[in-house]
């Protein structure tokens, strides 16, 4: 270790204590990936505080220091956005303090490493939840949430993070403390919350949010309908939306995804002969209900589903739920590398789309398991290989390649809700012209003139024409 | 050199993390370097050598590991945690010898005279009222000795139950060292429910230790030894099931098909026993079991880690205490995580057990019950020596025991 970072490290030990500096290559190795395997990259040292004053006293240290740093939530960013590569790491995971929960305003102030699911099991007493579900919301933090704007299956209707974030005190990347609010319907001025959400923890440190909290709907139902193509299934999902309903949630899992489930813990009863399924759920007013679902029985039905089974009680729906909740980490047990692919298209298209997803995979050799919000047309095309056989790891990013470039010219776009991070930095040119990167090049300039924070991710450095003129470039 | 040998099952894992909030030790200490998925990590470069098998940061923290296994029920993927724990410290111990009371209690353990002679000793401190008056004192003697001083509070019943006829298969029961050493009286309830629901109970001489506390702590050939000399005893007895009345032991046990996996005279007859170990809920949720007159009382119920993790059981124990008929019984709400026994862990990592049992004596007040049930003596022991330093009048009691009572209360009247 350098004089310079053993003097960081200790002037950061003094705030938050020994315990929770790490500098040591063995303690640093298991911060070197977050949910996207594949990437290592070796943080300088990594630091956790243990609440607000803390983070604003580190990130003010660090500013002082001029040293970039990189935050990390729960590590289960699939862009490899909290990866810090040869930088300070601010890791989250010990601020997970539920401020407040306010039942008459339907909110609850956090700090940013509650997990979501916490924050939804705190909420339940009050029959209130938190709405948006990322899959990994039993681990995910909010924090990480707000990042990357995060969807989930029931942000089809409910909206995504962008839409429930009321509040969030943040911490500019020169220490200075903001304090950003939605602006009510006669605010006058930018919207800078959100601005900051999705902003991938480029803009600064969030040390606490508000939260919207959803009243628990009156009733849910949860279908599951399955079906002998993949296309019968993806022409349900285009029927259902046309005909008007906005389901709870529209999920796709394909046979693919269908088989790693059902072999793993969280087996959902997903039949293993189907080549799709949609996983379905209406919820609201009990009345009107059976109606919404008779009548997605029918769209279903007429695509081709050979049934559509209805689970009411709360234990069979969260089965349902688990299967599809799991796929990602279930396709652990096909192969030992798996890279998880995200990205939208027009749900119209998602038929075809499929279909050339379908072709690629047979083309590369690769197996492609697809588990995804349908419903808006958010793909997650996965592909398990084995990542010690460099021949196939080099066909798998062929293919990610050409999927890519299928879904962009679809009318689509390469993220849906996991970011860009470091991942997605190749496709970011092929998307946006060199006038738009420039752009936020120069938002972010206006968050972190000095580009401190999260340096090297989301935009393609060398597109931001001021970059060679900053200190942090220099140094 | 030979060439590093690659850790079987850790390629599983795919780093979702969904197992970080299911581990206690990563809850308690908030660094990921506890949490299962970093500890993956720190058994990956040991196993392919790109960290050192001794690095003293490494070792720390899977010292720290409880080994409760509550990260396998939540992982999608099915890694193997407990095997890699297992496998890790095998490969650790040739490194960095364990500690000497580590090795002394383990020896013991293994060894019947000195098993016997160790648990005398024991129970005559606690008839003495030494071990609950020596209970106050700080720090690991005074954990150590509250947890010989609860072992009393399973008291013996004589009583004679209605005899069933044996009309189901030949039953031996593990009687264990530390269950026959200090809880003596729930081996006694074992066998009666059993028999009284239609097993037949069969001696087995020269069965051991089952080795659980040596596989745990990576003396895997203690194990082993221990392991032939069990299934050679079960054998003998011509048994058609073992039953184990220790959530920990019967793991154990069921895993001794993996333990001798690589020994080519013992793989098959350790595939063979294994498949015939039997948890005691288990032979009674098959054989109904009788129901019991039912009683008003107020229980919680704590899940042992090795019966829900790692022999993922959770209906069997529920029909055990739903024979009860009791008016009032509730899981605790934390009953999915280890209450910081862990075997050896209390001794060996004092201080962390305490933290990690603390929030499980707050859900016990909170629950309002006057009796805890959970099957499995280091957590019965574990709990109950908690209670008792915390001044608390709540009873820990295994499952089968509750049910004895209830029926010797019908036997008797
Ligand atoms: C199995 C699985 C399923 C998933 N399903 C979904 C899904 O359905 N929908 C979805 O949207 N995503 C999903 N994801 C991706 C991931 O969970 C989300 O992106 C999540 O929001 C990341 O949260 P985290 O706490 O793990 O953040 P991290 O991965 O640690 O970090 C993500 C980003 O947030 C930044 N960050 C973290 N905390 C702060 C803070 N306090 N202030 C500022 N910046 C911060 C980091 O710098 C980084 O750029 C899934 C991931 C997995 C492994
Ligand atoms: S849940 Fe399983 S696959 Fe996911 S990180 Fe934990 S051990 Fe790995
Ligand atoms: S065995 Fe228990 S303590 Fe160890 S990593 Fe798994 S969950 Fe955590």
């Amino acid at each position: 270790m350098d004089s310079n970072t053993r003097i960081l490290a200790d002037r950061l030990a003094n705030i938050v204590g020994p315990r929770h500096v790490k500098t040591g290559a063995s303690e640093l190795l298991v911060y070197e990936n977050d949910g996207l395997p594949g990437y290592h990259k070796r943080p300088r040292l990594f630091v956790a505080p243990g609440n607000r004053e803390e983070a604003i006293a580190v990130v003010q240290a660090l500013a002082a220091a001029n040293a970039p740093w990189v935050a990390r939530g729960a590590g289960t960013g699939l862009s490899g956005g909290s990866l810090a590569d040869g930088v300070v790491m601010i890791g989250m995971q010990r601020m997970r303090r539920i401020l407040a929960i306010d039942p008459e305003a339907r909110s609850a102030t956090v700090e940013p490493g509650v997990v979501n699911v916490s924050l939804t099991k705190a909420a339940t007493p009050f029959g209130l939840h938190y709405a948006p579900d990322p899959s990994s919301q039993a681990a995910c933090t909010i924090g990480g949430n707000v990042a990357e704007n995060a969807g989930g299956p029931h942000c089809l209707k409910y909206g995504v993070t962008l839409n429930h974030v009321l509040a969030a005190t943040v911490v500019l990347p020169d220490g200075e403390l903001l304090e950003l609010r939605t602006p009510d319907a006669d605010a006058v001025g930018f919207d800078l919350l959100g601005a900051f959400v999705g902003s991938e923890g480029c803009f600064g440190l969030a040390v606490d949010i508000t939260v919207r909290l959803t009243p628990n709907p009156e009733r849910i139902c949860t279908m599951l309908a399955d079906f002998t193509t993949v296309d019968g299934a993806a022409d349900a999902v285009s029927t259902i939306i046309a005909a008007g309903i906005v389901p709870a949630a529209l999920e796709l899992v394909d046979a693919g995804t269908i088989a790693a489930v059902e072999a793993s813990i969280y087996a959902a009863g997903y039949p293993t002969d189907a080549a799709a399924c949609l996983l379905v759920e209406v919820d609201g007013p009990a009345a009107g209900l059976d109606d919404d679902v008779a009548e997605i029985t029918r769209h279903c039905t007429a695509a081709g589903a050979r049934s559509v089974k209805t689970a009411t009680d709360a234990a069979a729906r969260a089965k349902l739920w688990q299967g599809r909740k799991k796929a990602f980490g279930a396709m652990g047990r096909v192969a030992p590398t798996l890279a998880v692919q995200d990205a939208v298209v027009p749900r119209t298209r998602l038929a075809p789309v499929l279909r050339e997803v379908a072709r690629i995979a047979e083309k590369h050799g690769i197996r492609v398991c697809n588990v995804f919000h349908a419903g808006d047309g958010n793909l997650h095309p996965n592909i398990p290989y084995n990542g010690h056989d460099s021949a196939e790891a080099a066909r798998v990013h062929a293919a990610c390649d050409e999927i890519m470039a299928a879904c962009i010219a679809e009318g689509g776009s390469i993220t849906g809700e996991h970011g860009v991070g470091l991942d997605k930095l190749p496709y970011m040119e092929d998307l946006f012209t060199p006038d738009s990167l420039d752009a936020m090049c120069r938002l972010r300039d206006a968050w972190d003139p000095a580009r401190r924070a999260n340096p090297g991710k989301v935009v393609p450095v060398h597109r931001c024409r001021e970059w060679m003129a900053t200190p942090a470039a220099r140094s | 050199m030979t060439a590093p040998k690659p850790l079987a099952g850790a390629d599983l894992c795919v780093h979702c993390g969904f197992c970080t909030q299911a581990c206690p030790t990563y809850l308690t200490l908030d660094d990921e370097n506890d949490s299962p998925r970093g500890r993956i990590v720190l058994m990956k470069a040991i196993a392919d050598g790109s960290l050192a098998v001794a690095d003293p940061a490494a070792a720390l923290h899977l010292d720290q590991c409880l080994g409760c296994r509550a990260c396998e029920t939540a992982c999608p993927s099915g890694v193997p945690y407990g095997h890699l724990l297992e496998e890790t410290r095998a490969k650790m111990v040739e490194r960095r010898p364990l500690s000497l009371p580590t090795r002394v209690l383990l020896y013991v353990f293994a060894t019947p005279t000195l098993a016997a002679a160790f648990f005398s000793a024991g129970r005559a401190l606690r008839a003495l009222g030494l071990a609950a008056l020596l209970s106050r004192l700080p720090g690991r003697i005074g954990i150590m000795m509250a947890t010989l001083a609860v072992s009393h509070r399973a008291r013996a019943r004589d009583y004679r139950p209605r005899a069933g006829t044996p009309s189901r298969e030949d039953v031996a029961v593990l009687q264990g060292c530390v269950m026959e050493g200090l809880l003596a009286p729930v081996n006694r309830a074992t066998e009666r429910t059993l028999a009284y629901n239609g097993y037949r109970i069969v001696s087995s001489p020269g069965q051991k230790c089952c080795g659980a506390l040596h596989a745990h702590a990576g003396a895997r050939d203690a194990a082993r030894a221990l392991a032939r000399e069990n299934i050679a005893a079960f054998e003998a007895s011509g048994a058609a099931y073992v039953a184990v009345n220790s959530a920990g032991c019967g793991a154990a046990m069921k895993e001794y098909d993996h333990l001798l996996a690589d020994d080519e005279e013992w793989s098959a007859r350790a595939r063979t026993f294994a498949s015939r170990v039997r948890d005691v809920s288990e032979l009674l949720a098959a054989a109904g079991p009788i129901q019991a007159a039912g009683q008003p009382r107020k229980l919680a119920v704590d899940h042992p880690c090795h019966l829900q993790h790692a022999q993922r059981l959770t209906d069997p124990p529920a029909k055990l205490l739903a024979a009860l008929r009791l008016t009032d019984a509730h899981d605790l709400p934390d009953a999915s995580s280890c209450c910081g026994a862990a075997g050896l862990y209390s001794l060996e990592n004092p201080g962390l057990s305490q933290r990690i049992l603390a929030p499980k004596m707050a859900s016990i007040a909170a629950s309002g019950a006057d009796c805890v049930a959970t099957g499995n003596p280091g957590c019965m022991m574990h709990i109950g020596a908690g209670l008792l330093r915390a001044g608390s009048r709540v009873s820990v009691r295994h499952p089968v025991e509750l049910l004895d009572e209830a029926y010797s209360r019908e036997a008797n009247v």
